[in-house]
């Protein structure tokens, strides 16, 4: 790209917490903006552009309006990046679609109001099950290092690496002890590296919260159960909590 | 080679005179949890000599996880400027199996393009072995293993009562010791030799090492590669924590002003799923199995028809690390044994 390319950033259903990794990008912001041209950002500038080199989109689908604004971003974007575990697989607010009615969950979050036009969801949806998306960049929140390095390889016109190994690796390279020797449970071999393990290296059992690898073998998961005498039901909970797709299969 | 004795106190206070000398950085074995590890030593209050095995070999010290190998300046092809500093240390405590791989490791980064990053660290290290006095329940390493660790070791050791035997294999060794209270031995070799052998492995390749790799070709086909393959995670923990293992990707990385530049290089292995992912995409070992049957030949085949040793020591660390329990040179020729397939099997 000649000129510095036009970036945009749109947050859909989420805490906005990813943007807020961005905004806290410090001295960086000032090298981000010699790569690239921030046209639109709500959490730091006003104003609107018609058309953008790179969208990057915050937050999961979750109403009829949200999908016709997405499809509108497409449209006007040569690039498409959903950033953060929401607009990657619905995240956290993928939660409600375990629920047997969307009906209670409305009333439960919403009360009284819940039948709102604006507060009228289905369910939660990551952004590619609407749109293409050319990039992920996964993170509950998002790794503000991980978000540059995105950057810096799109301007360079290269394809991004994001981990597609699990977080035992990253796990056994700090030289953990291995939990479930601990008996405890942790999502480490299905999940997606590039956090550096911290959770483990803390003692505390990996969610998956970047998602899993591209193929995570789930059947495989079912067999350590089995051999640490867990319940599917008790790790298909733990997998649930960051709206990875995949189940374990029985 | 010339065998000397050192009380075990003498030898701490040989340690602490070495770490306050600062010459080299002194690498020794520590205490994690409930398991060990390589690390460097402030005193030798920390050293934990009676080990089972520790969670990553020391190849960590000779090709670490994340190296620097040159810097540049993007667009410039006469910016390149190699980076290779390495300190001087001095690794006390090393099994037998370890050295064994570390004789390995030599010959993969010295043979025909010298790699200089390895070889330097290798050029200013000092390597103290040490025989097992720790039993380790996945070890199998003597039915494997055979004198390799003399090759490369500096000095040897054997706990003794009270005492360590010094083995001086080098000059190098010999130079190290300099200064320490080590006297003449008094031991026989017989209760050398019985001090070696003391601690038993439980473990052991049900068949000759040497018919290996005719073995590993003849099965092919067989079964236990989908079977295994089918419960791998492809997590990669087997090759990163095996001591003979050495794959590494390089990677550019280029600062935001995008006029400084580092390439890189890290620990890869055959075990995940994007390692043998071509430019054009294409991944020439797609399914599970085929990686998982793609490390055992490499130990077994590969590297035995190359350079006529086994390409495992034994360690055990694999079938340790492994969270689907099945990455066990041992666990897997069993396997193959007792599944037998019409034949197949020599
Ligand atoms: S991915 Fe996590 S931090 Fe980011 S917006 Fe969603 S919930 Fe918030
Ligand atoms: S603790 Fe979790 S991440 Fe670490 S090795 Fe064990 S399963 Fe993998
Ligand atoms: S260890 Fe797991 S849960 Fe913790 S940050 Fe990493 S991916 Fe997320
Ligand atoms: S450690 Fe086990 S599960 Fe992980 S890649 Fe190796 S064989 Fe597969
Ligand atoms: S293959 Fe396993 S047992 Fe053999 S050297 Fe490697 S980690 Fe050790």
């Amino acid at each position: 790209m000649g000129s510095k390319p036009k970036v945009a950033f749109f947050d859909f259903a989420c805490c906005e917490g990813c943007q807020l990794q961005i905004a806290n990008l410090e001295e960086d912001v000032i090298g981000l903006t010699n790569l690239v041209d921030v046209v639109e950002f709500r959490e730091i500038l006003t104003g609107k552009a018609p058309e953008y080199d790179i969208a990057f989109i915050e937050g999961s689908i979750t109403r009829k309006e949200d999908e016709e604004r997405i499809k509108d971003i497409r449209e006007r974007s040569k690039l498409l990046v959903a950033f953060g575990q929401c607009a990657v697989s619905g995240g956290i607010n993928r939660l409600k679609n375990n629920r047997e009615s969307l009906e209670d969950v409305k009333k439960e979050v919403y009360g009284d109001s819940y039948n709102m036009p604006h507060l009228d969801t289905f369910p939660t949806k990551g952004v590619d099950e609407v749109v293409k998306v050319d990039f992920h960049i996964p993170g509950c929140p998002i790794d503000k290092n991980e978000f540059l390095s995105v950057v810096k390889a799109i301007a360079l016109g290269k394809a991004p690496s994001i981990p597609n190994y699990p977080v035992c690796i990253e796990c056994k390279l700090r030289e953990n002890e291995c939990l479930f020797d601990l008996d405890q449970v942790c999502l480490g071999p299905l999940a997606r590296a590039g956090c550096g393990a911290v959770c483990p290296s803390n003692g505390v059992p990996c969610d998956a919260c970047r998602g899993t690898v591209d193929n995570p073998n789930q059947n495989a998961m079912h067999e350590i159960l089995e051999k640490y005498n867990y319940t599917i039901d008790e790790i298909q909970r733990k997998i649930n909590l960051f709206g990875v797709k995949p189940e374990v299969k029985k | 080679m010339e065998i000397l004795k050192i009380s075990e106190n003498d030898f701490m206070s040989f340690l602490d005179k070495k770490i306050d000398e600062k010459a080299e950085k002194v690498i020794g074995v520590v205490k994690k949890g409930s398991h060990f590890v390589f690390n460097e030593l402030e005193s030798s209050d920390k050293l934990a000599l009676d080990y089972d095995v520790t969670m990553l070999p020391p190849k960590k010290y000779f090709q670490p996880p994340k190296e620097l190998l040159l810097k540049y300046k993007p667009g410039n092809p006469e910016s390149y400027r190699a980076v290779n500093n390495c300190d001087p240390m001095a690794i006390v405590g090393i099994h037998y199996y370890d050295l064994a791989a570390i004789y390995m490791m030599d010959r993969a980064f010295s043979e025909g393009e010298r790699d200089e990053h390895y070889m330097k660290k290798r050029d200013n290290s000092i390597l103290v072995g040490l025989y097992p006095t720790k039993y380790f329940k996945y070890r199998f390493a003597k039915s494997v293993v055979r004198d390799q660790a003399y090759k490369v070791a500096d000095l040897m050791m054997v706990k003794m009562n009270g005492d360590y035997v010094v083995e001086v294999v080098s000059e190098k060794g010999k130079d190290f010791i300099k200064g320490g209270n080590f006297i003449e031995n008094t031991y026989t070799l017989q209760e050398i030799d019985d001090a070696k052998n003391k601690v038993k492995d439980d473990q052991k390749i049900p068949i000759s090492v040497e018919l290996i790799p005719d073995y590993l070709g003849k099965n092919h086909g067989h079964p236990v590669w989908e079977v295994f393959g089918e419960k791998c995670f492809s997590c990669g923990s087997c090759v990163l924590v095996c001591p003979t293992c050495y794959c590494f990707d390089v990677r550019d990385e280029v600062e935001l002003n995008l006029e400084e530049g580092k390439r890189i290089r890290i620990w890869d292995g055959c075990m995940l799923e994007d390692f043998a992912v071509c430019a054009d995409g294409h991944n020439f070992r797609k399914e599970k199995g085929q990686r998982f049957r793609h490390r055992i030949y490499r130990k077994g085949k590969h590297l035995p028809e190359k350079y006529h040793y086994f390409g495992c020591v034994g360690c055990g660390r694999c079938q340790y690390s492994c969270a689907a329990d099945i990455a066990g040179p041992v666990k897997v020729i069993k396997y193959m044994e007792d599944n037998k397939q019409g034949g197949q099997n020599v």
